[in-house]
């Protein structure tokens, strides 16, 4: 057991064993950096540059957190949005994913849907928002609407892209050892699709995502996005730039910590691609 | 001279059947726009939908009529051309610089790294309550939002491109005798083009989507205001024909200027990939 440096392990002192394993860990390469940023925002709010009530500081914004998770407000609305997302995932992934495989399998509906598909995923969600209000209202189907709509399309668009992909050299190996129809589209079309798939999610909720502030914000009934533009109304640029952090934070735990790996994983394990 | 027109002979057919798999293509592409209006007009027949609720194409044309004629619809679609345009131009000149400076030395990419992922998941719409506080409702602030959407992207990208260039070809370069400048003119940047241009087309279809956000939301012109202006009055026959023309408008956008350009970057200057 040696360092790269050579140095047997025994020989550095304990804090700087302490010192390597923290500045090597995963969770200090993505919180450090934030660190001197925080820092810089807290100075310039500290010169006071900006008016405060323009520009308030990090111990101001970690108040609002306090305050409004002591109220139940903050992990309501984050509750609310959460569930919201996990619902269009699920849409997008049952309604997407079988389409998706239609349109790949069979070349006449592909050639048919292709531009449909490439034009209905061009009229992003938001659009949907004024004749969804005349529709239904201010109500939560608005937004299930359009959080679904946007992540089946990227997911639709990518299940028919990866089946496409899958060399047909596969589709006539598994006919020649014997495979029935259904085999075929269970053990070749659906894992060599895969990696597309959860690409496409990924994609797709990265949409949905910003599409649910977006929808939050204008039909604002509950929701991190509401919260943000209620406070907007009210000129609380705190709570504004709380919601601002947990949407961030939100996301890149999504990610970061859920698609990204899932992509990856399913990639290595199925995907044909060596370098994405 | 019997043999030039021997080959003039031969060659002839070759444009007319070249028109025709051109014609094909267009009937192809045509299709399934003509059916679908075909099942428009034919569901609301049969369902008997009021206007109130869903107009048919008789009147999204003759809305479109009139707004053309009066000169409104211009207007608004030249407002948000430009500013797409002029957010989008302002953050590519100064992301690409910015990603190539970070990405050339590696502990400072590594600590930008978590930051920028950070704020390309915030990026536009987010942005809106702030943005508007800060800028005002109107040119500004949407000009901001959209920036914001471009910026971060595009900057994590470019990074994401330099680091992908072997390190071989820049020992290459040096050893044959290349400054800072030629490395960065002709390693560096060819070698991230792929990636920069990616970046860039992602980001716009994030800043178009965030753009009528921020259009519903902020201002007083723009095909996301038009949209929610009709929505006041129940035209939803101006609703659709809005609709239309931002899936068109970016269709066009991507399919005419950026995929061609990614494709041709990738293509030229792509060490691996292949844009599907």
């Amino acid at each position: 057991m040696s360092t790269a440096a050579g140095v047997p392990v025994a020989e550095i002192p304990l804090w700087g064993r302490l010192a390597r394993r923290v500045v090597t860990s995963s969770a200090w390469r993505t919180l450090g950096p934030f660190i001197p940023i925080v820092a810089l925002w807290a100075a310039v709010v500290r010169l006071e540059i900006f008016p405060r009530a323009f520009f308030p500081g990090p111990v101001d914004v970690l108040r609002a957190f306090g305050d409004l998770t002591y109220k139940g407000i903050l992990p309501q609305y984050l509750q609310d949005s959460v569930v919201r997302l996990a619902a269009g995932a699920a849409a997008g992934v049952l309604v997407g994913v079988p389409f998706g495989l239609l349109i790949g399998l069979h070349a006449k509906s592909y050639r048919f849907f292709w531009p449909l598909v490439i034009f209905f995923q061009a009229i992003g969600d938001i659009a949907w928002l004024p004749i969804l209000l005349i529709w239904f209202g201010f109500t939560l189907r608005t937004m299930t609407f359009v959080i679904v709509y946007t992540v089946v399309f990227p997911v639709v668009f990518n299940t028919a892209l990866g089946v496409r992909t899958i060399p047909v050299e596969m589709v006539r190996a598994a006919q020649s050892l014997g495979a029935p129809r259904w085999r075929i589209l269970g053990d070749v079309f659906v894992p060599g699709a895969l990696p597309n798939i959860v690409t496409g999610l990924r994609n797709g909720l990265g949409y949905g995502w910003r599409a649910l502030i977006a929808a939050e914000i204008i039909v604002g009934t509950s929701g991190i996005g509401f919260m943000m533009f209620d406070a907007r109304r009210s000129g609380s640029v705190v709570e504004m730039l709380l919601g601002m952090i947990v949407l961030g934070i939100l996301w890149y735990v999504v990610d970061g910590g859920l698609l990204a790996p899932l992509e990856r994983a399913t990639i290595q394990r199925w995907g044909m691609v060596t370098d994405g | 001279m019997a043999t030039a027109g021997a080959a003039a002979r031969e060659r002839a057919p070759r444009p007319a059947r070249a028109l025709e798999t051109a014609a094909q293509a267009a009937a192809w592409f045509v299709a399934p726009f003509a059916a679908l209006v075909l099942a428009w007009m034919v569901v609301l027949q049969v369902f008997d939908v009021p206007l109130r609720v869903f107009p048919g194409p008789g009147h999204v044309l003759e809305a479109f009529r009139q707004q053309s004629a009066s000169g409104a619809l211009w207007t608004h679609v030249w407002q948000s051309l430009r500013r797409v345009l002029v957010g989008s131009t302002l953050a590519i000149l100064t992301s690409v610089p910015l990603g190539v400076a970070i990405s050339t030395n590696r502990a400072v990419a590594t600590f930008f790294a978590p930051i920028l992922r950070f704020f390309s998941v915030l990026a536009g719409i987010a942005w809106i309550p702030l943005a508007t506080l800060w800028f005002g409702y109107g040119f500004g602030a949407i000009t901001f939002i959209i920036f914001n959407a471009v910026f971060f992207i595009v900057v994590y990208n470019t990074m994401l491109g330099v680091s992908r260039i072997p390190l071989a070809l820049r020992y290459a370069a040096r050893s044959l005798g290349a400054g800072p400048g030629q490395i960065l003119t002709e390693v560096l940047l060819p070698g991230a083009l792929p990636n920069i241009v990616t970046g860039i087309r992602t980001g716009m279809g994030f800043a178009w989507r965030g753009l009528i956000a921020a259009e519903i939301i902020a201002t007083n012109a723009g095909l996301g205001y038009m949209l929610f202006l009709a929505r006041d009055f129940y035209r939803t026959e101006v609703i659709v024909l809005g609709m239309i023309l931002i899936g068109a408008i970016w269709v066009a956008l991507d399919r005419l200027i950026l995929a061609p350009l990614e494709r041709r970057t990738v293509e030229r200057w792509g060490l691996t990939r292949r844009v599907a």
